[in-house]
Parts: structure tokens; C-alpha cells; sequence
């Protein structure tokens, strides 16, 4: 006689082992982003779009048999027509399945999970878990205002912020115990009067209240010498901030201003797309942006942040300009971020310790300045940049992610 | 909704017993675990066994199962049995009576197969489901003791994995100490003056269980990595046996449903689903190996040929291997239609190789037994520890070549375990290879 037994429904047996594995694809996931933001136009998209990220399997490695001829295999089945040396398919077939050990051959071949999220879930997946410890304190300093709110009543006041409403109330539950008492007749022509100690007055308390609401000016070369790869870098650059800020700020607005001589305000199609030709003044590119700042953002509303993107190029005689406007743009702005796109910082990333290549000047030996050695933007910047002000080197995609932990401030992964 | 009650599976349980009682067969008493889906996909994904070590592995598992059913691509089993007595198996709540009474019947067969065949001897089923417990709560133990954490329990988990089946591939073959070794070269030497081994070296003889090997003489283990290894190489010795007997196994248990159920007399609302989801299961597979099929057709050209009697005695003493290169002859290789193909690298194309006729039947039997259990993984043994403190493994080629970014990984694995240096030798078109 067999035993039956309802099952003794113990708690999802498989659970943390199931969000182990999930930790791990999720890590795959986050390594596969890096490649995605640099290919997609994603940057403020919809928050809905929906990308498709391929995601390696977590494989479990074994010794199994390769490719060679030798490695035969075996099958049934078919009708009796089939003949040796017959060609019966391209790739290489999967292998049978359910032998004992029949894993180690399923296993085989690119486990892939095409793993769809949307913008939104994708913002989650950089920066949910970006370890990036003391940005809530530091860096998010939203701008505060002051603003006075009414609390409660108190006897003592100031005439203005007498309350007529309670005072009055006061006065009436004293008439009408008076009346109870005796000592006042409501029908008598006597007047009741108010008395000193019927007076209350409102309390007030200050309060803070933060402004969710960012605006990122996005500001970039669009002179000749930028060329598409350039562009390319800055705007996965850009969008690696667009969606990080969106993601703390309930209300983000963007601007784009591009330049090359001349600035102008643009949509993000036109940043991306138009090229000009012609020189490189940055400081246009900042100017306005402060005009901008002051007729639609006023500083004690928004927390601004303004990005550069450039080449580095730029007319020397505006280089001293450029870096007073920074220094006005910093003090609006919660975070100033200057970026520079130098392929010939390529090689240099892992030979360079990281400090000083984003923060120091090992610059001289790869300027893609030219003109004056050492006396170029970046060089200058280098006495601006504190906490407020960051300048970062990109030169390829690879830094995109580094740069982006330098101007934040986390931990860099490694 | 069901179209059953526990009642119901009693009755049946009664009948299907009572067959197999007549039919001759000798099983551990069976357990029955009635679950619903999630729980079942939870058994699964620990292979049955009720209690398991946690490793992210089984819950890749689940998932895949999961998601493969959900996309239509496979069943959830019928049946699901454990080598334990008594044996653990699992009836899906949802499930219609008819695929209840195959899979009790199935399951009557394997646990016979179990008790009987002479590859689970050595395995221990009055134990078995403590020492995964324990094991487990080993483990448990490692990950909530703060000085290790499931991080480094991983490292050493997922690394003992990769070599888990580099395990001796015959049961019976006791992993011997260096002393032992020591005092059976010595008494030899006794015994024939002539004979002189070179007695420093270790292993004085090829050693196939990696994982016991470097567990013993790796120097700088910490104990619990040791002992985790242990447990890996312990539940592989579980495994082995199955490994070893997977197409007759399944071909017993199929053979004994098919047996058990046409002599119950069903009702035709039950006998018809029920015919049809047994051809599902032994069908075959175009191109592939169904060991469900093979095993299946087998037995019954055995039977046929030799009578019942003559199947009892194979199930108890044969495994895989040798019951394909006994039973699997021309005409039965013919019939089923077996080929051999392989991939041609020049031509990028796959081409068959030999196909069951007079002339190449034999290579095709040869290639199917290749194809079977552990002949599917590469042999791999220790094949000496230099006074360097190398360990140096050997990869024994039979013509297949490893995949080398597998073997790769694996040898970075193997390292995590050793901590030190590690050289592994195969060959790779026909020159050798080292890491």
C-alpha cells in the first residue's frame, strides 16, 4: 500500500535560491544597459519605451565535448530514405535531450534572455543599486524656499496675526457662561465687551520647502571638429544624466543649447542631428544659458544642473571669458559639469590613476589643443572644480560610465 | 474541478500494486506527495529530493522550467521518483486521474529498478534523504555565519559544480586514501622484488575523483571549503548510478506502466487519454535520443524475443552501456531507423555519418553508446601533484575534443579549488593543448 500525503505546503521552497539567480541576471542586465544606452535614441523618449536588452544566461560551466567531427551524435526517427553523407541541417544541432547528464550538453550554446524593460526600468536598473552612497546627502541638496505657515493659536501675538474668529469665539463662551452665572443679562441693554484675555493670536512657523522640480541645460559643440563619434559619445553621456536626474526629480525640464560660434536653443532632434561648421566659441553657449536661467528658471524654484560637452576646442581668446561664465553658472547650479570628448584619452584610462585623470591635468601629453601647450580649458578649469564643479574626460564609450561616477560621486565600479 | 479524490488514487493504488505484486516486481514502499504546481516546479528544480543545499543554480532551474512551460515547450513530468525507501515521489494536484494512474504505475517500475538493479547497490536509500538534510543545513550554517556569507559559500559551490561528475564512472570504485595506496604498492613490492613504483608520487595512480582528490590534498583550504566540497562530491555519488542507467531505467518504468495499466481494464474515458500520453512519452524523437523511446522499444523487443523473465534478469544487472552493445543489434538499429551525424567544420554544414545498414550499424551503436549517461562528459584525472605544488589534471581524448572556452572556465574553477598553480592537458585537432 502506497502512501498519499497532501503535501505540507512549506513555504516556496525555491524562493531565495530563485532571487539569487535573479541578483545575478540582473548584475548581466546592468552590464548589457552599458552597451544599450550608447546604440539607442532614448533620451527624453517616453519613459514607456520599451527596450530589448539581450542578456547572457548565468552559465554553469562543465567539461563538455566541442565541435570536432568527432564528436558525433545520434538520432532516430525520419522515414528509411535517409543516406550517409546526407546533409540534414546548417547549424549545429542541439544536442538529445534527457540523457542522465544531459545537462552538461543542453547547456551548451548562448544561453540568451532577451530581457524587455521600459526606460523607466532601465533608469531603476543604473541607479537603483549604483552604490552610490553619499549622493542622497551631498549632491541632492534640492534648492529650498522659506515660506511661513500658519500653527496652531497662542495668547501672545503681534496685532497683525490676531485670529478674529477665535478671539471672537473666546468672548462668546465667556458671555455665555456669564449668562449661566447670572452676572449678565442678555436681555438687558448691557454691552458685553471683549476683554484682553479673549485675544489669541496665530502661531507661525517657518518652513522649508524643497523644490522637486530640475531643469538640465545640455549644452554641447556642434562646431565642424565634432565629429558623429564625438556626438555619439556625448549623447549617451547625456543620457545617462537625463535619466539619473528624472529619476530623483518629479518635474525635469531639458534644454539644449548647441553652439559653435554662435548658441542656440534647439530641440533634442536638432542637437543631435544638425552639424555646422565653423569655429568654437563656448562661452555663447554659456551666456545663454544664464539668460535663460534668468527669464524661465529662477534658481530659488529649480534645482539646475548644466552639463558641457565639447572637444576641448575653443578660440583662446575666449577661454578667459568661458571660465568667469562658469563660475556664474556654478553658483546657480546645484552641479556644473564640464565634459570633454578626447578619443586620444582612449589608451590612457587604465594606465592613468583614475584621480588624476579626472581631476588633474595628465593633459599636456595629449592635448587635442594645439595652439598654446597647457593653456587650454581644461587646464583652467582645474581651479574652479570643487564639489559643485566637476570636469570629466570621455573617450570612448567605456568612460561614459566612469564619468558618470566621478560627477556623482559613487563608489566606481570596477 | 478534478476529476479525482484521494479515495480514487487509494483505489488505484491498490489495483496497480496487486499487478505489480504478480508481474514479480520487488519496490520500495512508495510516498506519494500530492502537490500543486508551484511546489511541483519546486521539486524539480531540486531534482525531487525534499531537502537540498541552497545554490542559485535550482532557482535558474525552476525558472527555466517555468518559463519553458509556459511557452508550451515541454510538460511538467508525470513522474518524479527518488532512490530513497521509502521512495519520495509527486503527483501534480492538477493533473487528471489517468496521468495519476501512469505516473503511480511509472513510478511502481522505478522504484523497483531502484531496489533491483545491481548500479544502486552501493547507493544508500535508507539515508539518503538525511544526508541531503544535513547537508543542507551545513550550508545554511556557512552562509549565516557573518565570517563567510553566501558569497564565498557561492565561489566554492559554483567551482565544485563545474566538476562534479568528475567522479569515478562505475559504482563499487572506493576512493582510496594516499596511505592505502602506500600499503597496497608496498605489499606488492613484497611480493615482487622487481616491482619499484616511485613512491613519492602523487597520486601514485591516476585519480578520477577530482573533487575528493583536491579536498584532501589541496594545502590551503579552509575546513569549511573542504567540507563543501565534500558534500558536492557526496550528492554526486547519488547521481552516478542514474547517470549510468537513464535509458533502461526509463525504459523499465515505461515498460512496467504500459503492463501494469492494459491489465487494470480502464473504463475507456480513462484507458484512451491514457494510451495516447503513453505514446507521447516513448515517441521518438526526430534526430534526437529519447531515452524514454530507446529503453522503451528495447525491453519490448526483448520481451518479445525472450520472454518477460529474460527482462527481469536485464534490469537487474545491466546498465546503459552494456545493455545498448548486447541488445541494440542491426535489426533493432534498423528499424528505429538510428543515424549518426556529426558537424563539418570546412563545409559548415551537418552531414550524417553512418546510417543503420549493414555497414554502418555498428558504428552507429558505437556512437549511441557515446551519446548515453556520463559518456556525454569528458574524462578528466589527476594526473600528478609536481613539487611545485602544480596540480596537474589529464584530459583522456577518445577523438572528441573539449570545448575550450568551456574547459576554460572551468579550469579557472578548478584553480578557486586548488588555490594554486593547475596545468590540464588534452589535445585539440590532434595536438596536444595545455592550460
Amino acid at each position: 500500500m502506497s502512501v498519499f500525503r497532501k503535501h505540507k505546503s512549506i513555504v516556496d521552497r525555491a524562493s531565495s535560491d530563485r532571487m539569487r539567480h535573479k541578483k545575478k541576471i540582473d548584475k548581466a542586465i546592468k552590464e548589457s544597459i552599458k552597451d544599450v544606452i550608447a546604440e539607442e535614441s532614448i533620451i527624453g523618449q517616453d519613459g514607456k519605451k520599451k527596450i530589448r536588452i539581450p542578456v547572457r544566461g548565468i552559465k554553469e560551466y562543465r567539461f563538455i565535448y566541442g565541435n570536432n567531427e568527432e564528436n558525433k551524435s545520434v538520432g532516430s526517427g525520419g522515414d528509411h530514405s535517409l543516406k550517409k553523407g546526407q546533409k540534414i541541417g546548417q547549424k549545429r544541432a542541439e544536442k538529445g535531450q534527457g540523457q542522465g547528464t544531459g545537462k552538461a550538453s543542453d547547456q551548451k550554446g548562448d544561453e540568451y534572455y532577451d530581457v524587455e524593460v521600459s526606460l523607466e526600468e532601465l533608469a531603476e536598473y543604473l541607479f537603483a543599486d549604483l552604490e552610490l552612497p553619499d549622493l542622497e546627502k551631498k549632491q541632492f541638496k534640492f534648492v529650498s524656499q522659506e515660506s511661513i505657515k500658519r500653527k496652531g493659536y497662542r495668547f501672545k501675538g503681534i496685532r497683525p496675526r490676531l485670529s478674529k474668529k477665535e478671539t471672537l469665539k473666546r468672548k462668546i463662551r465667556r458671555q455665555k457662561m456669564a449668562e449661566k452665572n447670572g452676572t449678565h443679562d442678555p436681555e438687558g441693554d448691557e454691552r458685553f465687551p471683549f476683554h484682553k484675555d479673549d485675544l489669541k493670536y496665530h502661531h507661525i512657523k517657518p518652513k522649508i520647502k524643497e523644490n522637486s522640480a530640475a531643469v538640465i541645460f545640455f549644452l554641447m559643440d556642434v562646431s565642424g571638429s565634432m565629429s558623429q563619434e564625438r556626438k555619439f559619445l556625448a549623447r549617451s553621456f547625456f543620457f545617462l544624466l537625463y535619466q539619473f536626474l528624472n529619476h530623483k526629480y518629479e518635474k525635469v525640464d531639458v534644454v539644449f543649447i548647441s553652439h559653435s560660434t554662435h548658441a542656440n536653443r534647439v530641440t533634442e532632434d536638432d542637437f543631435f542631428k544638425v552639424g555646422t561648421y565653423g569655429g568654437t566659441i563656448i562661452s555663447s553657449a554659456l551666456q545663454l544659458e544664464l539668460d535663460t536661467i534668468e527669464k524661465e528658471y529662477h534658481p530659488n524654484t529649480w534645482n539646475i544642473y548644466s552639463f558641457y560637452c565639447g572637444d576641448g576646442e575653443n578660440w583662446s581668446s575666449d577661454n578667459e571669458k568661458c571660465l568667469d561664465l562658469f563660475r556664474e553658472i556654478k553658483d546657480l547650479s546645484q552641479l556644473t559639469g564640464y565634459c570633454e570628448i578626447n578619443e586620444q584619452y582612449q589608451g590612457l584610462a587604465d594606465e592613468v590613476d583614475k584621480d588624476d585623470v579626472f581631476h588633474g591635468t595628465p593633459w599636456g601629453t595629449f592635448s587635442a589643443w594645439k595652439n598654446e601647450e597647457l593653456e587650454n580649458l581644461w587646464a583652467k578649469l582645474t581651479p574652479v572644480c570643487d564639489q559643485k564643479f566637476k570636469k570629466v574626460m570621455i573617450g570612448e564609450t567605456a568612460h561614459i560610465w566612469k564619468a558618470f561616477h566621478s560627477l556623482f560621486g559613487g563608489k566606481s565600479q570596477s | 474541478m478534478s476529476d479525482w479524490t484521494e479515495a480514487d488514487l487509494l483505489h488505484w493504488d491498490e489495483k496497480i500494486l496487486r499487478v505489480a505484486e504478480d508481474l514479480g516486481l520487488d519496490w520500495h514502499p512508495i510516498d506519494y506527495e500530492i502537490i500543486d504546481y508551484a511546489e511541483m516546479l519546486g521539486a524539480m528544480a531540486y531534482v525531487g529530493l525534499p531537502t537540498h543545499y541552497r545554490h542559485w543554480s535550482y532557482g535558474k532551474e525552476y525558472e527555466r522550467t517555468h518559463t519553458l512551460y509556459n511557452m508550451g515547450q515541454t510538460g511538467l513530468p508525470y513522474e518524479m521518483i527518488i532512490n530513497s525507501n521509502p521512495s519520495i515521489a509527486y503527483l501534480m494536484r492538477e493533473n487528471a486521474l489517468y496521468i495519476h494512474l501512469l505516473t503511480m504505475a511509472h513510478c511502481v517500475g522505478h522504484s523497483d529498478f531502484f531496489k533491483q538493479n545491481r548500479m544502486f547497490a552501493e547507493t544508500n536509500p535508507e539515508n539518503i534523504i538525511d544526508s541531503f538534510k544535513s547537508a543542507a543545513k551545513y550550508v545554511r550554517k556557512l552562509i549565516e555565519d557573518p565570517s563567510i556569507g553566501i558569497d564565498r559559500v557561492e565561489h566554492i559551490l559554483d567551482a565544485a559544480h563545474s566538476i562534479k561528475y568528475q567522479v569515478p564512472r562505475f559504482p563499487g570504485i572506493k576512493y582510496k586514501s594516499r596511505d592505502e595506496l602506500l600499503a597496497i604498492e608496498k605489499q606488492k613490492m613484497t611480493e615482487q622484488e622487481s616491482y619499484s613504483p616511485d613512491l613519492t608520487k602523487n597520486p601514485l595512480e591516476p585519480e578520477y575523483n577530482l573533487l575528493r582528490f583536491i579536498a584532501e590534498h589541496s594545502h590551503r583550504l579552509e575546513e569549511w571549503e573542504r567540507n563543501l566540497i565534500l558534500i558536492v562530491e557526496e550528492s554526486s555519488k547519488y547521481f552516478i548510478p542514474q547517470a549510468l542507467t537513464k535509458v533502461m531505467n526509463e525504459g523499465w518504468a515505461c515498460t512496467i506502466h504500459y503492463k501494469i495499466i492494459n491489465e487494470l481494464n480502464l473504463p475507456d474515458n480513462l484507458h484512451l487519454p491514457f494510451i495516447k500520453l503513453h505514446n507521447q512519452v516513448v515517441r521518438p524523437h526526430l534526430g534526437q535520443l529519447n531515452p524514454y523511446h530507446l529503453g522503451f522499444k528495447l525491453f519490448e523487443k526483448i520481451v518479445e524475443e525472450s520472454g518477460f523473465e529474460e527482462a527481469m534478469i536485464v534490469r537487474e544487472v545491466h546498465n546503459d552501456i552494456s545493455f545498448l552493445r548486447f541488445y541494440a543489434d542491426q535489426k533493432f538499429l534498423e528499424d528505429m531507423n538510428y543515424f549518426s551525424y556529426s558537424f563539418k567544420k570546412e563545409k559548415k554544414i551537418i552531414t550524417i555519418d553512418d546510417i543503420s545498414d549493414n555497414g554502418g550499424w555498428e558504428a552507429v551503436r558505437d556512437e549511441l553508446i557515446k551519446n548515453v549517461g556520463l559518456n556525454r562528459v569528458p574524462v578528466i584525472f589527476v594526473d600528478e601533484v609536481e613539487k611545485d605544488n602544480s596540480l596537474c589534471l589529464a584530459h583522456e581524448h577518445d577523438g572528441r575534443d573539449l570545448d575550450l572556452n568551456y574547459a576554460q572556465k572551468v579550469y579557472d574553477h578548478i584553480k578557486t579549488l586548488w588555490k594554486d598553480e593547475v596545468k590540464l592537458v588534452t589535445m585539440v585537432e590532434n595536438e596536444i593543448w595545455e592550460f
